[in-house]
């Protein structure tokens, strides 16, 4: 890793630079919120974005995926190629980069996907320092740093970035488009600054003590009942999860009849057919057992696996549910007791 | 030999058949697969005999559609309901809220109970028949329409989306008229439409009707903590939805 320090006013550049050789996304404001878009112009760039509707797995694992042609007549797969074009994807928070990170143990791991290894080598990562909202509780899993999986990190201290470049692409493409000059000792302790203001902003820190002890111990807690009995099986905190990587496959005909495609698109747990299998029979039945299922998997299925939480503390399940059902509520229930809350 | 597909309409506005006709770009494709032997809106001939699959539009309005409908299932191997009218009782539902007899009145005016002869309540086809396939909404979604044709032909089961709106929706990334206090019935509505009113800026009216997964006590809860009374929640739910169960609060 090595670092320079680059003039706020320079992203144009930057951004404008990449243009000629990238497609370059990056957040652009939508109404009061903000999503990932192709940049077509720098300035609807929008790095003090606060947290995008959907996370940038979108880019990597599309809601809606065509994995394959095939033809009736004789079966045979007629295309199944995975294309990505170069691009690069700007202003990444902390949790959306080690959001991908997490998975990569999935797509990238023993079973290698095709699909998303394809997006995920044609797409360079610049990471961009934020401050927390109130639903954010990335300090919690330590996911509030960031120190690998980026190309380049752009940390804000006010008129310009202390750039980290964490690659050599991230180092020639800096390189190539854009002005920047070597840090002196005075960044780097203003950097310090930036970093510890950051982690004193965020909101009192979610107790985590022992959380996969406690799922197992209170597999009968009634909080998991209450849990259902309010939510609404709508799946949207599935869909705005930047770690949620469930999916369901279908095989649609054209109208001709003589061929078809397979897609894949996104799936939740939190939908009573996520659990039917064939005869009907559906193993998840109650909505109380796919809350709680979700939060198992999360929660302790994951790290029983991977050695790390598969949540990132984004809050945007928060944001999205309308029941006011989140991670921080279930994590305090189980923690603290069902009376604390 | 082609499977020989009949389309017939109940009481509706005929939308759905319009809706079939815009399929122009697929039209002949299917066309070319089947042996459509009657169609109601297009054709000005008699329902056969004998067919192999029924396509039904429309909501049972009154004793004739009952008979109508029970000498379909008997004849045909397959049906397909298509539209909220077929499939919740739709707008024509609305009437059996309340005396029906008082309501010919205000349609036909003085001796109206004479010219409704015949009448019932209105209710769903689905509540006279079994149903293989189900095409909801209003109108029903050509490309799901074309894709459950698909499926009849092919005899393949007549899958239909179980769970609401909301996750479509989100991955349109639309902002939620809930975050600014507006009432959307995206919440309990049965997916399938790729949440189309919603993304180009309208609330959902529940056209598809309440999905199978949908937490109706939940939805009722939620919404009068935020402000929205039962009332209204009902009042809203009742264009489409009047007979579906938990939506009378
Ligand atoms: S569970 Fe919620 S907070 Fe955690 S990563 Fe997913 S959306 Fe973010
Ligand atoms: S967003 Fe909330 S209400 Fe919807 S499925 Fe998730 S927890 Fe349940
Ligand atoms: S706008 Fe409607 S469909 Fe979309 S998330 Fe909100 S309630 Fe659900
Ligand atoms: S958004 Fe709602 S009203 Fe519109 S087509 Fe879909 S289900 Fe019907």
């Amino acid at each position: 890793m090595f670092f320079r320090v680059m003039d706020k006013a320079r992203i144009a550049d930057l951004v404008r630079g990449l243009s000629t050789e990238y497609e370059v996304i990056g957040p652009v404001a939508k109404g009061e919120r903000f999503t990932f878009s192709v940049i077509e112009d720098p300035a609807d760039l929008r790095l003090d974005f606060d947290t995008t509707i959907l996370p940038p797995k979108k880019f990597f694992f599309p809601p809606e995926e065509r994995m394959m042609r095939f033809r009736v007549a004789d079966n045979e797969v007629v295309d199944d190629e995975a294309f990505a074009s170069p691009r690069v994807l700007f202003g990444l928070h902390p949790c959306d980069i080690n959001a991908l990170l997490l998975m990569d143990n999935v797509f990238l791991g023993e079973f290698e996907d095709p699909y998303y290894k394809a997006y995920r080598d044609a797409t360079l990562l610049v990471g961009v320092s934020c401050s927390p909202r109130e639903t954010c509780f990335c300090n919690a899993w330590d996911t509030d740093e960031v120190h690998w999986g980026f190309d380049i990190f752009l940390t804000d201290l006010g008129d310009r970035y202390f750039v980290s470049v964490r690659s050599v692409m991230g180092a020639e493409l800096l390189d190539r488009h854009v002005e920047t000059s070597p840090i002196t000792a005075e960044d780097t302790a203003e950097f310090q600054a930036v970093v510890r203001e950051f982690k004193r902003a965020f909101p009192a820190k979610l107790d985590t003590s022992q959380l996969p002890l406690l799922l197992d111990a209170k597999f009968d807690d009634p909080v998991w009942d209450e849990l259902g009995e309010r939510c609404l099986s709508c799946g949207a905190c599935s869909m705005v999860c930047p770690t949620c990587y469930c999916f369901d496959v279908r095989d649609d005909l054209d109208p001709d009849q003589r061929s078809g495609e397979r897609k894949r698109v996104w799936d939740s747990c939190q939908f009573s057919e996520f659990s039917a299998v064939a005869h009907g029979q559906t193993f998840r039945e109650s909505r109380a057992s796919r809350v709680k299922y979700r939060y198992y998997h999360k929660q302790w299925g994951y790290l029983s696996k991977f050695e790390r939480v598969l949540c990132v503390g984004c809050g945007r399940c928060t944001h999205a549910c309308l029941a006011d059902i989140s991670p921080r509520e279930v994590v305090t229930a189980l923690v603290e007791g069902s009376e604390a809350r | 030999m082609a499977p020989r597909v009949v389309v017939i309409g109940l009481a509706s506005d005929f939308g759905c058949q319009v809706q079939m006709t815009n399929i122009e770009d697929h039209l002949l494709d299917v066309l070319g697969l089947i042996d459509l032997t009657y169609w109601q809106l297009a054709s000005s001939g008699h329902l056969p005999a004998e067919y192999d699959v029924a396509i039904v539009e429309g909501a049972v309005t009154t004793e004739a559609h009952v008979e109508a409908l029970r000498r379909v299932r008997e004849t045909a191997g397959a049906v397909i309901a298509v539209g909220a009218c077929a499939i919740t009782g739709g707008i024509p539902a609305i009437a059996s809220a309340g005396e029906l007899a008082d309501r010919y009145g205000c349609v036909y005016g003085e001796g109206g109970a004479e010219v409704a002869c015949g009448r019932i309540a209105p209710m769903p086809v689905t509540a006279v028949i079994d149903v293989d396939y189900r095409v909801p909404g209003c109108p029903l979604d050509t490309d799901e329409f074309l894709r459950v044709l698909s499926r009849a032909l092919q005899g393949l089961s007549g899958r239909i989306p179980e769970e609401p709106l909301c996750a479509a929706c989100k991955t349109r990334e639309n902002i939620c008229f809930h975050d600014r206090g507006e009432l959307c019935l995206g919440l309990v509505t049965r997916t399938g439409c790729g949440a189309k009113c919603v993304s180009l800026g309208r609330a959902c009216t529940g056209c598809r009707g309440i999905a199978a997964d949908a937490n109706l006590d939940a939805a009722y809860a939620l919404l009068a903590s935020r402000g929205i009374p039962a009332e209204e929640f009902t009042r809203r739910l009742s264009l489409y939805n009047t007979l579906e169960e938990g939506c009378d609060r």
